[in-house]
């Protein structure tokens, strides 16, 4: 029976690290291959010993398929590739390619600066892993061998983010990623068209979410920091380095130059030109009004926001930095937030997760005074606000794609259990799909009914079509035929040609009836009477009475015979060959039914 | 325990039982096993309990909770928690008193609660009972508590982990019992093993005789592991009972769980009990290659190549089946007979094989890949078999190759048909290309040499060649160049290469050129290797110096792709120290160096990227060490120059390169460091070319103290780190300095300290300025530079990783988690 198999090896009911094993007629794809940044040793990794199982690894995957350039989707990709030993191809949009490995960069950088682990991917592992992909366009089908196809849609989320539809004959299956359906400053809205999948593999962060309005959540960020610069306070913002950053700048950007406010911005790390760099390069990938206005004035080229200098963090007077890493663990943001920590009219804003163990992590759960080094207490008197602006889709949104899809079923991963099963009882009602929600390791099996192609023969379409029946599309019509499966093709042939091709000599097959009816004439004179019966109620027959005094009806062959138990009935000997099985069928109800009475 | 976890320990078990609390982060809990982990295994778990009293609380609580008001994880937590504690006898009775143990494993328990269909819980609970299973008692627990009936239905479990753990306890409980066993002689009768060991046997023996693959595989499986994890006299006893069922398996047409008898196999063959030959093993194996499809066979053939002791006829066999798919070929394709020899034993089961390799393209090009991957492997291991067939070898690959890339012609219908599927393929070509590197070592037939360079020329030159197929073209060349001896008598670089230079240049110039930059990138780290080996080499220099390879490398120095850039610096900064990035002849030979070395210093102040400005770094190192002519002109001027431009990098790299220049030029002027260990062999020590005072008076100057006390409190720990051993170098270099006075202005001195602490408090300040060596080297001393290196060697993170700190921070979240709705990028 013909199957699609899915396992998550993460994202199965948690928001850890992406990673979905999908099996479909026959290939084995894995999406997405992200890294848990709350463990510190192998557990950050999803589990790939179980597919290691399957003998080695690039004859068992057919290619690996990375939605976006987000960690938790794409960190364990050297791991995989250079350590693991995965030799085959990886799938991913330009910006994705472009973007990868500069945050892989960044996160080995700061995990080697922290932790001075041995067991982490170098550059030079990055860069390999990156030469073993192959970027795809919205909207191209790309042809990973001669049966497996995938074909990129847009998502939203981050620059370059897709969903995924992976094709293998009539089978598919669409994998989201993490997306938005309503555009933001930057970027659009996912879009997908009605491709009917198999399955919808969708993520479902906000899966009992309906977002508030995110105006509201950008006056609110806005609001806080203008209030804090103008009472003469500094603001950190620790970031990673591509992607909500640039949101963020915008919005700041906009204000500034809108309030014509004189307060200095700064982005560390020298990200702001290579951000700018790959906006530019990526137009196509930002929304509308981004495109629209990029000949008068690019958006990502910032007026008011400079790059950063170590030094510039003693300055006096107000100032916003937006510093990289964004969980406060390592590196710039950190000396910087040691040094504002202590004064009550700076603020830290944290736009996003931050892993337990870290200083974000410790802020955000209100702890004021922290242990650092060498048994130092930091006494945190800064403000400390949290602000998310990720981009996923809502519950409102998710049903909107599920709505456009129109897959056969759905399944949800990335995102928490108690808020998949409500969206999963929501689903399963609107829209009359079964829908999944397996834990890591579980593994969904959908059986599926592939269409197959058979190829059929000229000489038996030209008899059919010599009977005057065309063949239409829209109206499916039976056919006779015999069905060769030869060199894993299958063919319809009239069954004259297959005993030609297979080298067979035909054999008769005839059906045999008995048919008893109670009369105390003579055998032949009962002979005599079935042929005038017949004879009368079959006009367009050719009815025969042979010499033998049996009766014949096209093939068909009827004896009448004495019972052997009950001398006062017959038995009529009725037998038919398989063409005629038909009107066989017909004789024999109708002679059960008796002969009409003779006149006496 | 830390006090202050002790004191933390009982208000976070009120918020684990708490109903109304959630615990935010899932990492949490694991976090806080492990460290239950630790402790337990450096104490005793007893005591813990009895000093805690909020843990067994904790765990009684948990099997008091309602149905709806428990947590699957912190349920799948509390099972592993206790499994930790009852691993230790005493405290396995001391639970066990309470009833606490057959509670929460028990079939009362957790087995039939409605959280069960939780796949974590389900784990949790195999997990606890594993920690727990450890000693005898634990054993007889598991027997009694009926767990082992559950367990063997949870090898079916819809969960890959939860399935693969209870596989893994079974293992284990094997294990345990044969360890126990371990001290009587071996005997198959009288079999006193646990109750529940013998359960397992019985429960594998019927699975083996199953109708159902599902069971035959998950007995298998766990024989598999148990052979491959316990090398007990028992196994042996165990390996006898079993080994006819499993034997007969064979009987079955198609052999049922292949891949994991094949596995088993292998296992039992390489467990050192069954070292004594098993005869029987051995036929098993010998029936089981012969009745394999080609793609099972593959495995188990690779297998046996690599025991250590095996039958020499069942080595040929199983030689002879990795070889097969590559002889068919071979015969599929030759124009006259195949070749004689090998070829011939190789018959049984070609048409097999041939039936794989012509029944469909995917079937074709997975045997194919298959096979070179495994002949790739084999081939540099000891137990490579010999006579290694290197020509038949050699031959098959390059007509893979050819049949790849569209070039062969075969005139066979099967070798046509495998022109089709094999035409374009990329996969194959990948593997062909990876396997015909590998066999560079060991070859001498050298009237084959020209026709491997060929087909790599091809390969390199091919338009339709990918970005990745071209990487391992060029791997495989620079193993061709690089690994294949030379004939006897032979000078330079033999007979071939000279002449494959002279094609292959043009072709790296137009690789130089792809619009791809992996194809660039993968080009350029060719070049590096090829003439870091061959740059004396004379043939190599001139075919080199005749093209536009050096041009075409300085162009890409300019490269928009970041990676490109870091390897074309790279690549130039090995060029130049040949003497190789321009014509030798050239008038302006001079000024094409003083041009790399601007452009380079102009790479490390303006790129964009931290990949080049590494590299940049790195090659100016390499060139000091060297003693490289430009550097050796004014090395006091390059180093300074150097120098003020890595201290103000963003990228910490960077910084620490800078570092590592300082820390050669100061080996350079000072001497080596001191051998750490007393007994090393000490090295000749470099006499200071200078008088010390004089030398430090020209460190002063060049700032390298500005730069390594700067560096000293960088934010970024491998910097710091960097900097505190070369300031302990100098301290020791300088500690006997008796040319030099006492500070004569304490106040100097003073400042130079404050400035320090300043920056240590992390403010940037004032540089130090022109500094005395007097001041410099009071102020050194003066630091508690061993502290800081102790400190720093700790890691920045020991404090967040701290028991307390993980305590902390569970206990802040649960007040916090509404406000931060769950998140994440």
């Amino acid at each position: 029976m013909p199957e699609i198999k899915v396992t998550p090896l993460g994202a199965g009911q948690d928001v850890g690290r992406s990673c979905i094993l999908v099996s479909i007629a026959g290939k084995n794809v894995m999406l997405d291959c992200g890294m848990h940044m709350g463990f510190n040793d192998d557990r950050r990794f999803p589990d790939f010993s179980y597919i290691t199982q399957n003998g080695r690894l690039t004859d068992f995957l057919d290619c690996v398929i990375i939605s976006h350039f987000h960690l938790d989707h794409c960190g364990a990709l050297p791991y995989f590739s250079e350590m693991v030993g995965y030799d085959g191809p990886i799938y991913m949009t330009h910006p994705t390619q472009a973007i990868c490995p500069i945050l892989l960069e960044d996160y080995r950088k700061i995990a080697v600066d922290k932790k001075g682990e041995a067991n982490f991917f170098t550059s030079q592992m990055i860069k390999d892993c990156m030469k073993k992909v192959v970027a795809v366009h919205l909207h191209q089908t790309v042809q990973v061998d001669d049966e497996l196809e995938i074909k990129a849609y847009y998502a939203g989320h981050v620059l370059g983010a897709a969903m995924f539809q992976i094709k293998v004959g009539s089978e598919s299956v669409v994998y989201t990623g993490d997306y938005n359906m309503t555009p933001d400053r930057h970027l659009g809205a996912a879009w997908i068209d009605k491709c009917r999948p198999n399955l919808l593999i969708t993520e479902s962060t906000y899966a009992t979410t309906i977002r508030d309005s995110k105006r509201c959540r950008e006056r609110d960020f806005l609001k806080k920091v203008h209030e804090t610069v103008e009472r003469g306070g500094k603001v950190l913002i620790p970031v990673f380095a591509l992607g909500r950053a640039q949101e963020l700048c915008i919005l700041l950007e906009t204000f500034w130059e809108r309030m014509n406010l004189k307060v200095p911005i700064y982005f560390s790390t020298g990200l702001t030109e290579k951000a700018n760099h790959y906006y530019k390069l990526f137009i196509t990938w930002t929304n509308q009004k981004i495109r629209k206005t990029f000949v008068q004035r690019n958006m990502f080229e910032f007026k008011h926001i400079k790059a950063f200098d170590r030094a510039f963090a003693d300055n006096p007077g107000p100032m916003v930095v937006f510093a990289t890493p964004g969980m406060l663990h390592a590196g710039q943001s950190l000396q910087i937030f040691r040094k504002w920590a202590g004064n009550e009219k700076n603020m830290v804003i944290m736009p996003g997760y931050c892993v337990q163990g870290t200083v974000g992590h410790k802020i955000l759960s209100g702890q004021r005074k922290l242990e650092m080094e060498g048994r130092q207490v930091l006494e945190v008197k800064m403000q400390v606000e949290y602000m998310s602006f990720s981009a996923h889709a809502d519950a409102k949104g998710i049903m909107q794609l599920v709505g456009q899809a129109e897959p056969e079923s759905v399944l949800l991963v990335h995102g928490e259990a108690k808020k998949m099963e409500f969206l999963r009882q929501k689903i399963e009602q609107e829209f009359r799909v079964s829908c999944y929600m397996p834990a890591n390791g579980e593994t969904v099996t959908l059986p599926t009914n592939p269409s197959i192609p058979v190829g059929i023969s000229l000489g038996l379409l030209k008899r059919e079509m010599a009977q005057g029946l065309l063949p239409e599309a829209k109206k499916p019509r039976l056919l006779h035929g015999t069905l060769i499966m030869k060199d894993s093709n299958f063919r319809l042939v009239s069954s004259e040609q297959a005993l030609k091709e297979l080298g067979l000599a035909e054999h008769q097959l005839r059906f045999t009836c008995r048919v008893h009816l109670q009369d105390t004439r003579k055998e032949q004179e009962m002979a005599l009477r079935v042929y005038s019966h017949l004879k009368s109620t079959l006009k367009d027959h050719c009815v025969q009475h042979l010499p033998d005094g049996s009766v014949t009806v096209e093939s068909i062959l009827i004896q009448a015979a004495a019972h052997s138990e009950d001398p006062g009935a017959k038995v009529l000997l009725v037998s038919w060959t398989y063409q005629d099985e038909e009107l066989g069928s017909f004789l024999t109800a109708l002679l059960k039914k008796g002969l009409p009475q003779t006149p006496s | 325990m830390d006090p202050e976890c002790s004191r933390l320990l009982p208000a976070l078990c009120a918020v684990l039982v708490d109903p109304r609390q959630a615990v935010a982060d899932d990492t949490c809990l694991e976090k806080l096993l492990d460290w239950f982990r630790t402790v337990t295994e450096a104490g005793s778990s007893l005591l813990l309990l009895q000093e805690n009293p909020c843990l067994v609380d904790l765990l009684s609580h948990v099997l008091d909770l309602k149905p709806q008001d428990v947590s699957p994880r912190v349920l799948s937590f509390s099972l592993r928690l206790a499994g930790t504690f009852a691993a230790q006898e005493d405290c396995f009775e001391y639970l066990q008193q309470g009833k606490l143990l057959l509670g929460l494993f028990g079939e009362a328990g957790p087995l039939s609660w409605a959280v069960w269909s939780v796949p974590t819980v389900r784990s949790g609970w195999i997990q606890g009972l594993k920690s727990l299973v450890q000693h005898p008692s634990g054993l007889h627990f598991l027997g009694d508590s009926g767990a082992v009936d559950a367990l063997f239905s949870l090898q079916g479990d819809s969960s890959l982990f939860v399935a693969s753990a209870a596989s893994q306890l079974l293992v284990h409980v094997l294990a345990l019992s044969m360890q126990g066993k371990a001290k009587g002689s071996p005997s198959p009768k009288g079999n006193a093993w646990p109750a529940c060991a013998q359960k397992i046997v019985a429960h594998v023996e019927a699975s083996l005789c199953s109708a159902a693959v599902l069971q035959v595989t998950q007995a298998l499986n766990v024989l598999t592991t148990t052979f491959g994890r316990c090398h007990s006299p028992w196994t042996e006893v165990l390996w006898g009972q079993l080994s006819p069922l499993v034997a007969h398996l064979l009987e079955s047409d198609p052999i049922p769980a292949a891949h994991s008898l094949v596995d088993l196999l292998l296992s039992v063959a390489r467990s050192p009990v069954f070292a004594s030959a098993d005869c029987a093993l051995w036929e098993t194996m010998a029936r089981m290659l012969s009745c394999l499809s080609p793609t099972q066979a593959g495995p188990l053939a690779l297998g046996t190549l690599k025991l250590q002791h095996c039958p020499q006829a069942l080595r040929s066999q199983a030689f002879a089946v990795l070889l097969q798919p590559l002889v068919c070929i071979l015969r599929a394709t030759a124009q006259a007979p195949g070749p004689p020899g090998l070829l011939d034993e190789t018959v049984e089961g070609d048409s097999m094989t041939v039936d794989t390799l012509l029944s469909s393209k995917s079937a074709c090009v997975g045997l194919l890949c298959q096979t070179l991957a495994h002949l790739e492997e084999l081939q540099p291991l000891p137990q490579c078999p010999l006579p290694w067939p290197q020509t038949l070898l050699m031959e098959a690959v390059v007509i893979i190759l050819r049949l790849c890339d569209g070039s062969a012609a075969p005139s066979s219908s099967e070798g046509r048909r495998l022109c089709g599927a094999l035409a374009g393929c990329v996969r194959v070509q990948r593997a062909a290309l990876g396997f015909l590197g590998m066999l560079s070592q060991g070859t001498s037939s050298w009237e084959l040499v020209p026709q491997v360079f060929a087909i790599l020329l091809e390969t390199l030159e091919s338009p339709a060649s990918s970005p990745t197929v071209l990487k391992k073209a060029f791997q495989a060349t620079l193993h061709w160049l690089l690994d294949t001896p030379k004939p006897p008598g032979c000078l330079g670089l033999g007979p071939h290469a000279p002449l494959f230079l002279r094609e292959l240049f043009p072709v790296l110039q137009k690789r130089l050129c792809s619009p791809c930059w992996e194809v660039r990138d993968s080009a350029l780290e060719f070049l590096t290797h090829l003439s870091a080996c061959w740059g004396g080499e004379a043939d190599f220099r001139e075919a080199l110096l005749a093209s536009e390879v050096p041009k075409l490398t300085w162009q890409l120095l300019r490269d928009p792709e970041s990676y490109v850039r870091a390897s074309a610096v790279t690549t130039m900064g090995q060029l130049s120290s040949q003497g190789l990035q321009a014509a030798s002849n050239s008038p302006g030979h001079s000024e094409v160096q003083q041009g790399l070395v601007g452009e380079l210093l102009h790479i490390l102040s303006v790129d964009s990227e931290g990949f080049p400005r590494r590299a940049v770094a790195r090659v100016f190192t390499e060139w000091l060490r060297n003693s490289h002519a430009d550097v050796a002109r004014d090395t006091e001027w390059f180093v300074a120059t150097v120098l003020q431009m890595v201290s103000q990098d963003l990228d910490w790299e960077v910084r620490a390169q800078g570092l590592e220049l300082v820390q050669v030029f100061l080996a350079q002027t000072l001497g080596q460091p001191n051998p750490p260990c007393p007994y090393a062999v000490a090295l000749p020590k470099v006499t200071p070319p200078s008088p010390l005072p004089e030398v430090l008076q020209t460190l002063c100057q060049m700032q390298i103290f500005d730069f390594a006390f700067r560096a000293l409190f960088d934010c970024d720990r491998p910097v710091a780190q960097k900097a505190c051993d070369l300031l302990l170098f100098l301290r020791d270099k300088t500690a006997p300095c008796s040319g030099l006075q006492e500070p004569g202005n304490s106040s100097d001195v003073a400042s130079v300290e404050a400035t320090l602490e300043r920056w240590q408090a992390g403010e940037q300040g004032q540089p130090l300025g022109s500094l005395e060596p007097e001041v410099v080297l009071a102020a050194l001393r003066s630091m508690d530079l061993e502290g800081l290196q102790g400190r720093l060697a700790e890691s920045s993170d020991h404090v967040e990783k701290s028991p307390q700190s993980l305590l902390q921070d569970m206990l802040a979240t649960v007040a916090v988690l509404e406000e931060n709705v769950a998140d994440c990028y």
